[in-house]
């Protein structure tokens, strides 16, 4: 008991600071209206909220920043307007608080135009300040769409999402992965976003707003992708990301993660993508068989369950074996929860449409084995 | 207390119209986002058919829905008369003119149930494609609306007859007729803009 | 013709056309609905207390989302400012009874009916999963084959034609029946919240019929409105969603406005400051309420120009709603303020709403809105709204004027409790969802992973729904004790301002036994109070003049009401269901047969 009120109150503390420091951080932002943008290094310095890896407030990207610009504007403003309602109020009652000893009616005030009028206008300035960057910043995204998806440089991803796990198809290079979404630093991205099934939304905060991504529909985002952090080691940095939109029975369990490499190794990750899996061991070569039952939903690229004509509804599992993450994010990608997934999948994920094959324990050995370590392109 | 000393009782209220003219007046109102809601549908998948499937240039029959417009278009002057003819209190003329507006709406519900199963027929039915789902979708909202107002009609001239001459309340015929003249209104955007629109 | 049915006894109640006694009936039902929606919110709660919890599986989970969010709007704060528009509005207006009584009844078991329809889909075990805004496709025959959402279609249906019956019924009894004198610009201000209530009602809910009545088209004959391989767009069922679903937040929230414009001024003995511009706010927020609704979809991909003019729409709202905050703060400067239960809540409502309003502020801005759309940020806005909002508002006049309904005054000490309780419960609640939004955590999830860092502000948040259970039993205890044992009120335990409480507490079941006559606002106030001195108030004689013309009870508002439901039950049955709902529909036509030859 006495911990837990000590982490409370150190954790309070600490919120109250972060409270703060969001506070300035937002001043910091608005001081600068257009200047140009803050990289998040203040923001970042918000211990407890920013550790989250699905923070909001870290803008970096370009979107990203622009998003907390107007952000910072518009938190300043309602502050602001916060004090200017909240300090009437408790100074009126603490002022006017009836004593009960009264004899006169207090003075029976029925209106004032003039007031009135004031805090029609004023709200009405404060509220373009809110908009006019509001406006800028949507229109400049729409022209940053534009502009890239002209530009020979960019990269084009399309993204769509499943129940309950996210394809990402690199359309210029006949690349095709999923939840791991391998990005190339500094570099304009535009995605198409859609779905194959219900709505998601396509969300990874770290790099600016969410879009929904709709059956029938396609949504453009852009954004250039960061630089690598200077501490990055050669598997890159990870950004969190998750559907945020209502899919059902297993929406919570819908993530998937960014990955930012250094172009050397994205281009890597793109050539030997589609190269076939090595198969060493006796164990994998079984796997390779059992394999074959998965064909009819899942790709490994340079198999024949790349030739099959009709359109997959699992996962392509070309680069497992490099995959941090397996299940939308949802574990750590070992033997282990591969073969409890293969196990008893909608014990992981409810209602998923992955099914339970019935395979012996020596199957699921092997086939575990084969996923794991013959796609793996980057573990020699 | 006789019934119809209620419906007479004359309450004073502060419009100056009857409490349940006005809730009929507000019933149009909000009958007006019904439809309204149901033609934009209708615009929004005016060009939805699906190839192979018949659109509604392939099967309406312009001829017979001018008629059955101009049936319902001549129920209202009827309308019109028959609530004279109660304000009057000339009972068979009142009776005459209530039962041709139902026998309007009645004939108009005919003309539809012969359209609708021409359309079935030309296998242009409920779930053929999403213009005909409109198309179905609004008309028949309209159509389920006329066989209310007939049923409705039917049941004023049918108590007339019963009543005779004790019976007559201006006010639920005027409440009647503007729920009809709305129905009708309504068959004209409907007209227009299902029927007449797709040969522009 | 039914003047054989008796005055007491459960009979009268089911053939009540009484608008005292359907306005207890409102009340009653949508205190039962709160248990059902307040366990569901408690149970979520507990489930996300720790992240990765079993104690719920995802599809209860789902289940509670979705019941929790339609029961709190539809079954519980829609019926309960049905029952204060049933209570309250002909005693403010000085008239009879509503314009139609047997309407009026109908409503109410059409409201009932629905309300259990939509419940017995725990029963069922088929229980809605979809969230209370339904998006397609999720709910289509491919991705919900079972009943479950028919269960939610069905019942919003009927609720939704209970609403417009009402709003009708409300809205005529408002511009046609108000006593002499009492010209619109007369009017309590609450009254003028209830008729814009009512208008934003009968526009939006045929929006909605005909968007339910589209999906269950598709659900039941295959057509493709909201089904992208067919053609349909399921953003189409979220712009006619959301024409219904933003004005139905504003007819949550003005009649608790209109309520807290009432104590506010009862309480610090002073008129409603700028009484007129109260006026025009309510009805500019009404009307701004239509044009606002694709606020809810800017991560849809509205396009440039569809975001920005939905965003600044929005944004105007804020200043007719400022207004008012500044009005109501106006009201208290300078005045005598008692601190009763009925003000505390009033005045937690102005400071929670305008922490709604202004977190509201923050996503009525697209790009930020890319980042707060489906956190718990939007999660903590409409709760402070809705719940800080609307419901403190209406539990201040549950407070104000329970002494009305029942003669009997609720324990002002209970009540503090109940209030503090509410306070420090609903803030600890939902404070910390806005952090949680801030670190992006997603609305309507079953569960989170321990490597997010939400667990902290989900542990406070979870403690806080917990006190609020408290307040609300609290609450319960003191509604059953002050009926059996409460202070004896009197007509008029406030001092207050409208004609109801020159009415004996609680009311004859004429109201008035002579005819109300009033000169300007708020008339009862200045009957007392001549030159700013209390002279004795001119209560209501106690014997009517005239034997008073009441509306007879009938019993054909509960046939049709049966009728309604039997007829929605036939689409839960693929091959006898088209008896049900015909049997339902002759029901229905023998209930309005017998209804319109009966004398009323």
């Amino acid at each position: 008991m006495r911990n837990f009120l000590h982490l409370l109150n150190s954790r309070l503390s600490k919120s109250i600071l972060t409270l703060g420091i969001i506070f300035w951080n937002s001043y910091a932002l608005a001081k600068d209206v257009g200047k140009g943008y803050f990289d998040d290094a203040p923001l970042s310095l918000s211990p407890e909220l920013s550790k989250s890896p699905m923070y909001t407030l870290v803008g970096i990207t370009d979107w990203g920043k622009e998003i907390l610009h107007v952000y910072g504007i518009t938190t300043i403003i309602a502050l602001i307007v916060f004090l200017c309602v909240s300090i009437p109020i408790l100074y009126v009652l603490f002022r006017f608080r009836a004593t009960g000893e009264e004899q006169e009616l207090p003075k029976q005030v029925k209106g004032n135009y003039i007031l009135e009028i004031i805090w029609t206008v004023i709200p009405l300035i404060l509220l373009s300040l809110i908009a006019v960057p509001t406006w800028q910043s949507i229109f400049r995204q729409d022209k940053a769409v534009k502009a890239n998806l002209q530009d020979k440089n960019a990269l084009r991803i399309e993204v769509v999402g499943y129940q309950w796990w996210w394809k990402f198809v690199y359309t210029d290079f006949g690349v095709i992965t999923a939840n791991e979404l391998i990005l190339p630093e500094n570099t304009p991205v535009v995605f198409s976003i859609t779905s194959a099934d219900v709505i998601h939304s396509f969300y990874i905060p770290r790099f600016g707003g969410k879009l929904d991504a709709i059956p029938g529909k396609v949504n453009k985002l852009t954004y250039v992708t960061p630089a690598l952090k200077s501490n990055s080691g050669p598997e890159g940095d990870y950004y969190m990301g998750q559907c945020m939109e209502l899919c059902g029975l297993s929406h919570a369990l819908m993530r998937f993660q960014a990955v930012i490499r250094s172009q050397e190794a994205f281009q890597d990750f793109i050539k030997s993508h589609n190269q076939p899996p090595v198969v060493t061991t006796a164990s994998e070569k079984r796997g390779e068989e059992v394999f074959n039952l998965c064909i009819a939903c899942h790709t490994i690229a340079g198999t024949p369950s790349a030739n099959l004509p009709s359109e997959k509804i699992g996962p392509d599992l070309s680069n497992f074996g490099d995959r941090k993450t397996l299940a939308a994010v949802t574990r750590k990608n070992n033997m282990a929860n591969l073969k409890a997934w293969l196990k008893n999948p909608l014990r992981f994920k409810p209602g998923s449409l992955m099914p339970d094959l019935q395979l012996t324990d020596q199957q699921i050995d092997d086939v575990s084995a084969y996923i794991q370590f013959s796609t793996a392109k980057n573990k020699d | 207390m006789h019934p119809t000393e209620v419906v007479h009782h004359h309450k004073q209220t502060n419009t100056g119209v009857d409490d349940r003219k006005l809730g009929m007046w507000i019933l149009i109102i909000s009958e007006c986002f019904l439809f309204g809601t149901l033609i934009t549908n209708f615009l929004i998948h005016k060009k939805s058919v699906k190839p192979g499937t018949p659109g509604g240039i392939d099967v309406f029959d312009i001829e017979i829905t001018t008629w059955s417009t101009f049936v319902l278009l001549m129920s209202s002057v009827a309308m019109v008369l028959a609530l004279q003819a109660c304000k009057n209190r000339a009972l068979r003329p009142f009776q005459f003119w209530t039962f041709l507006v139902a026998l309007g709406g009645l004939i108009f519900l005919g003309f539809q149930y012969y359209e609708f199963s021409h359309f079935l027929h030309n296998d242009f039915g409920f779930t053929t494609n999403l213009f005909a789902s409109s198309f179905f979708l609004l008309t028949g909202c309209h159509g389920l609306h006329v066989l209310v107002g007939t049923l409705w009609l039917s049941t004023i001239g049918i108590t007339s007859l019963i009543r005779g001459d004790r019976w007559f309340s201006p006010v639920s015929v005027e409440i009647a007729g503007l729920y009809w003249h709305f129905v009708d209104v309504v068959w004209i955007v409907i007209f227009t803009v299902v029927y007449l629109y797709i040969y522009l | 013709m039914a003047t054989y049915l008796p005055k007491t006894g459960i009979l009268s109640w089911l053939t009540t056309v009484d608008h005292k006694k359907i306005g207890i009936l409102y009340g009653a039902s949508a205190f039962f609905f709160l248990i059902f929606g307040g366990i569901e919110a408690l149970l979520m709660r507990t489930q996300l207390i720790l992240p990765n919890l079993e104690l719920i599986s995802a599809q209860t989970y789902n289940g509670l989302v979705t019941m929790h969010g339609t029961t709190m709007i539809f079954l519980f704060l829609m019926p309960l400012i049905s029952a204060f528009f049933n209570f309250m509005i002909p005693l403010m207006i000085g008239a009879p009874d509503v314009a139609y009584p047997r309407m009026n009844a109908l409503s109410f078991w059409v409201f009932l009916f629905g309300g259990l329809l939509l419940n017995y889909s725990f029963i069922a075990g088929q229980v809605p999963q979809v969230g209370w805004f339904a998006y397609a496709n999720l709910t289509s025959k491919t991705y919900t084959p079972d009943h479950s959402v028919d269960f939610w279609i069905l019942g919003i249906q009927i609720v939704g034609l209970a609403s417009l019956i009402s709003s009708i019924n409300f809205f005529v009894t408002i511009l046609n029946m108000r006593c002499k004198g009492m010209s619109l610009l007369k009017m309590p201000i609450f009254i003028w919240a209830s008729m814009i209530t009512q208008v934003l009602l009968f526009l939006s809910l045929p929006v909605i019929t005909i968007a339910l009545v589209m999906i269950t088209a598709d659900r039941t004959f295959g057509t493709g409105f909201f089904d992208p391989g067919l053609g349909g767009s399921v953003v189409m069922w979220q712009h006619l969603f959301w024409i219904f679903g933003h004005p139905e937040v504003y007819i949550l929230i003005l009649p608790a406005m209109g309520i807290v414009s009432e104590i506010i001024p009862v309480f610090s003995r002073k008129p409603l400051f700028g009484y007129p511009v109260m006026v025009y706010s309510v009805t500019a927020i009404g009307f701004l309420g239509f044009a606002v609704w694709a606020h809810h979809m800017f991560t849809t991909g509205l396009g440039p120009w569809a975001s920005t003019f939905f965003s600044l729409a929005t944004m105007m709202i804020s200043v007719p709603t400022g207004m008012k905050i500044f009005n109501w703060i106006s009201t208290l400067w300078g005045g005598q303020i008692r601190f009763t239960t009925a003000h505390l809540f009033a005045i937690s409502f102005v400071a929670m709403f305008t922490i709604g309003g202004l977190s509201g502020i923050m996503h009525a801005s697209p790009p930020i809105d890319y980042h707060q759309h489906d956190t718990y940020f939007v999660v903590a806005h409409f709760h402070y709204v809705l719940y800080g909002g609307a419901v403190m508002g209406l539990f201040g006049g549950i407070y104000y004027w329970f002494p009305k309904f029942f003669g009997r005054l609720l324990s002002e000490r209970l009540g503090r409790w109940q209030f503090w309780l509410y306070m420090i419960g609903f803030n600890l609640t939902f404070f910390p969802m806005h952090f949680l939004g801030l670190q992006g955590m997603p609305r309507r999830n079953f569960t989170y992973a321990p490597d997010q860092g939400w667990e902290f502000w989900n542990i406070v948040s979870s403690i806080g729904a917990y006190i609020t259970a408290v307040g609300a039993l609290l609450f319960a205890f003191n509604v059953i004790y002050s009926l059996l044992r409460g202070q004896k009120s009197g007509p008029d335990p406030w001092d207050g301002r409208t004609l109801e409480w020159s009415l004996e507490s609680p009311p004859p079941e004429y109201n008035f036994a002579a005819a109300p006559h009033v000169n300007q606002v708020d008339d009862w106030w200045h009957q007392k109070y001549v030159d700013g001195k209390k002279v004795s108030p001119p209560y209501q004689p106690t014997q009517p003049d005239s034997p008073p013309h009441l509306p007879n009870p009938s019993f054909w508002p509960l046939v049709l009401a049966i009728g309604v439901t039997l007829l929605a039950t036939g689409f839960f049955f693929s091959t006898t269901g088209i008896y049900i709902s015909g049997f339902g529909a002759l029901v229905i036509i023998i209930a309005a047969y017998g209804w319109s030859y009966e004398t009323p």
